[in-house]
């Protein structure tokens, strides 16, 4: 698709491409402004190069296992064969640069920050972070304590909060479907 | 469920075993628990786990407790398990605050890291122990969180710092505070300001006025 | 000619962190690994990556409120910690509790046994490399909790056992679907057995690795099927009977040799003697009250509650301020699927818990893995591990 003329005929707005001619006589910047214009307006290719790219990767979520405390055994739960999460494409990963999100599961306490924030460094991106339960939320039942970390937001930035203690497997699966919604609806490589 | 009698016989058995180290001993709720005298807490145990009519082979729990307004402040209590006999017993030291307590950890292999949290939690040092250092408490935590005069929230909190590239304490801000409620009633609760209302009687009956 | 002479080499020993996020590190632990090059000479495990400060928290709430810090301490196994905490707390209210109330607590103690040494097995397993009993028994555990849900609203942490009895009394259906799960349940034993016990590979992993003889597992503290293992014959179920234990008639399993895989030979038999507990439980469950109607104590039923006035005012006072518990002390232990698991309760009197230490078994297994890992392999560290059955919500508090 590329522009051979750097300058617009009246031809090609006959053909209908809807752009505005630039009139006879007009500085060089408006015309570079105008052709950046008919990309962007014209970006049919690239719109579905990102819903394809952003298909694939939600499709094929790589969570990394990040289980704490008792919402790691509902994560488990949910990987287990009742509410399979294989089938959604997600496979767990030991390893954080293999993974491209992290799931908080489990209550963050202060001695576990900078080893989450370490391990959220090491992930590539695009990465995503889902907090579940209500003490990777906010504290939840230990919001109070000395030695607990208010909210894993604090630490990481999050996409998606699941409530519950625990939240059932289902939550958690609903939760990643909703990930997945989200990552089709916002995911756009052209403008990164 | 053991009957109380043949606790009693057990504690009277120690009692006279051990002396004058025993300050004190009695069977509450079906068990049998002693306070004994700190420095000895060394000498016993030993003999609790080799005597072969009590045979306590298992140190199940050391925790300490603190009662803030009385001294001694501390108490650092002992249970042991005999499994020959099936028999508990509880033993008690009293420990002043900054004095430290002989360390069993020689006696019980299990006492080494219930001595750690102890001194991590309440900050009452063991004498000869072999890894004395902090084990539930954050790296730097300074402070000793059960104490009954640290906060229940504590001094610092944590976040990340995006310009530091790293995690930061901070002082605890909290958006709402933890709400105590005094569960008193009015009528046992309010002790001061009724004396403060009834006027002041002399010795002999008169009504003094401020 | 000269003769040269060797120069002696100092090699160091190479430490490895055994980091706190790792996929068989069964929770957050932080090992920090001395290895001469495979062997391991010393491991020092960090904790407290979990420490929520539980026994802080319960100092400042009711002992009703105090209930569910309990099922998030060993939360694969949340209902026996629960049943600590409700007997050490009946014990200083003088309580006794309904027959019924009893059967039930031993049913779900029981259902929790298999919960918990289901999942241990299956992750022992998947970190020595055997990926299939994981997905088997992961579906058994759905449908246990299946029953939780079905018998106090959540599928996890149930704030079931309450002081005074339990919540409420089973829903019509559970006891024949437990029933019917209970007469299906051997079967998927044997099968994960017949994948694991004979298996050349999964022997290789676990015989004579991690070997506690009697007086060292006594020494360290141990309880559970890690004493039994080491062919020590105690369990509290039969020792220290509480509820109906002694009306029960079932085995204990002990092991000889203290080794791994004794261990898990130890969890598969009392998982099928957990099975005949829960049917004699079905069996012999009289019909009667749930809790003791001591109004002061356990809640009203909700229908009772709208209508008359003293239920009522009950209700709100045992919401609110919650029954004060005369002064004493007691160490309530129960035997919890992985050991000892003991409440020492002090109370002063006042409607809030003046210190409560939660002894959980696990703290001391893994004092002890130091001394069983030294001269093992990195590889076997996993196992050990596994073995240990350890949890940090238990540990770290």
């Amino acid at each position: 698709m590329g522009i051979k003329k750097p300058f617009l005929t009246n031809e090609s707005l006959k053909a209908g491409y809807g752009i505005q001619a630039i009139p006879e006589g007009m500085d060089p910047d408006a015309l570079l402004q105008s052709l950046t214009q008919e990309v962007s307006q014209k970006g049919f290719i690239v719109t579905q190069l990102d819903k394809v790219a952003a298909w694939a990767q939600s499709g094929s979520l790589w969570p990394m296992t990040f289980g704490l405390a008792c919402c790691a055994i509902e994560m488990m739960q949910t990987a287990a064969p009742r509410y399979d999460l294989d089938r959604f494409g997600v496979m767990f990963r030991p390893s954080p640069r293999q993974a491209d999100l992290m799931i908080v599961a489990g209550t963050l306490t202060n001695k576990m920050t900078a080893p989450l924030r370490k391990v959220y460094d090491q992930m590539a991106e695009p990465r995503y972070v889902i907090s579940m339960g209500s003490c990777a939320n906010g504290g939840g039942y230990y919001h109070y304590s000395y030695a607990v970390t208010r909210g894993c937001d604090r630490i990481v930035p999050v996409d998606i909060y699941v409530p519950g203690c625990p939240p059932t497997a289902e939550a958690l699966l609903y939760a990643i479907l909703q990930l997945q919604r989200k990552i089709i609806r916002e995911r756009h490589y052209s403008r990164c | 469920m053991d009957t109380s009698n043949s606790l009693q016989d057990l504690g009277q058995f120690i009692a006279k075993e051990i002396g004058t180290d025993i300050l004190r001993w009695s069977v509450v709720h079906g068990e049998l628990m002693m306070t004994v005298e700190k420095g000895s807490i060394s000498r016993i145990l030993p003999y609790l786990r080799d005597s072969e009519t009590l045979q306590f082979s298992q140190l199940m729990d050391v925790c300490g407790v603190d009662y803030l307004g009385r001294t001694p402040r501390f108490d650092v209590v002992y249970n042991l398990l005999s499994l020959v006999y099936n028999k508990r017993i509880r033993l008690k030291i009293e420990v002043e605050d900054g004095m430290s307590v002989p360390s069993v950890s020689a006696v019980y292999s299990s006492a080494n890291w219930w001595e750690r949290e102890v001194f991590d939690l309440y900050g009452i040092p063991f004498e000869d122990h072999p890894d004395l250092r902090r084990i539930l408490t954050d790296y730097g935590f300074e402070g000793y969180p059960l104490r009954k005069d640290f906060p229940l929230t504590g001094y610092v909190e944590v976040r990340y710092d995006e310009e530091k590239q790293k995690v930061v304490y901070e002082s605890v801000k909290l958006p709402q505070a933890f709400r105590t409620f005094d569960f008193n009633s009015p009528w046992e609760g309010m002790e001061c300001a009724v004396q403060a209302l009834e006027p002041k009687h002399t010795e002999d009956g008169r009504e003094v006025s401020e | 000619m000269e003769t040269l002479e060797q120069e002696s080499k100092k090699t160091q020993n190479f430490t490895i962190n055994f980091g706190p996020q790792h996929p068989a590190a069964h929770g957050v632990l932080r090992l920090i690994l001395e290895l001469d090059g495979e062997v391991v000479e010393r491991a020092d495990p960090h904790i407290g990556l979990l420490h929520r400060g539980t026994e802080k928290l319960i100092e400042y709430k009711t002992y009703l409120q105090a209930i569910p810090y309990f099922d998030r301490l060993d939360y694969v196994s949340p209902m026996s910690q629960e049943h600590a905490f409700a007997l050490a707390v009946e014990k200083l209210l003088g309580l006794e509790i309904p027959i019924r109330a009893k059967y039930i607590r031993v049913l779900f103690s029981e259902i929790t046994r298999i919960l918990n040494h289901l999942l241990n097995i299956t992750t022992m397993a998947i970190d020595v490399g055997a990926m299939t009993p994981l997905l088997w028994g992961f579906e058994e555990r759905e449908i246990l909790m299946g029953f939780y849900e079905r018998v106090s609203g959540a599928r996890m942490h149930s704030a079931y056992f309450r002081p005074g009895g339990v919540q409420k009394d089973l829903p019509l259906g559970l006891a024949e679907d437990i029933r019917a799960f209970a007469d299906r349940f051997p079967q998927v034993i044997d099968d994960i057995e017949r994948l694991l016990t004979d298996n050349r590979i999964f022997k290789q992993r676990t015989v004579s690795i991690g070997v506690v003889n009697a007086e060292q597992a006594q020494d360290w503290g141990f309880s559970g099927p890690m004493l039994r293992a080491s062919d020590v014959a105690w369990d509290l179920r039969r020792a220290q009977p509480y509820e109906v234990y002694d009306q029960m008639d079932f085995l204990i399993p002990v092991g000889k040799h203290g080794d791994c895989y004794d261990r898990y030979l130890v969890r598969m038999e009392e998982m099928r003697q957990s099975v005949r507990i829960i049917k004699q439980c079905l069996e012999q469950m009289p019909e009667g009250l749930v809790k003791v109607k001591n109004y002061k104590i356990t809640t009203p039923p909700r229908a009772e509650m709208k209508t008359s006035m003293e239920a009522l005012i009950h209700h709100f006072k045992l919401y609110t301020e919650g029954y004060h518990v005369p002064k004493g002390e007691t160490y309530t232990a129960v035997e919890a699927p992985k050991g000892e698991f003991a409440v020492y309760l002090i109370a002063d009197g006042s409607n809030q818990p003046y210190r409560c230490k939660i002894r959980g078994p696990s703290f001391a297994f893994l004092q002890a893995f130091d001394f069983m890992v030294k001269g093992h392999m990195l590889a076997d560290v996993p196992s050990i591990i596994g073995s240990l059955d350890v949890v940090f919500g238990e540990i770290d508090r």
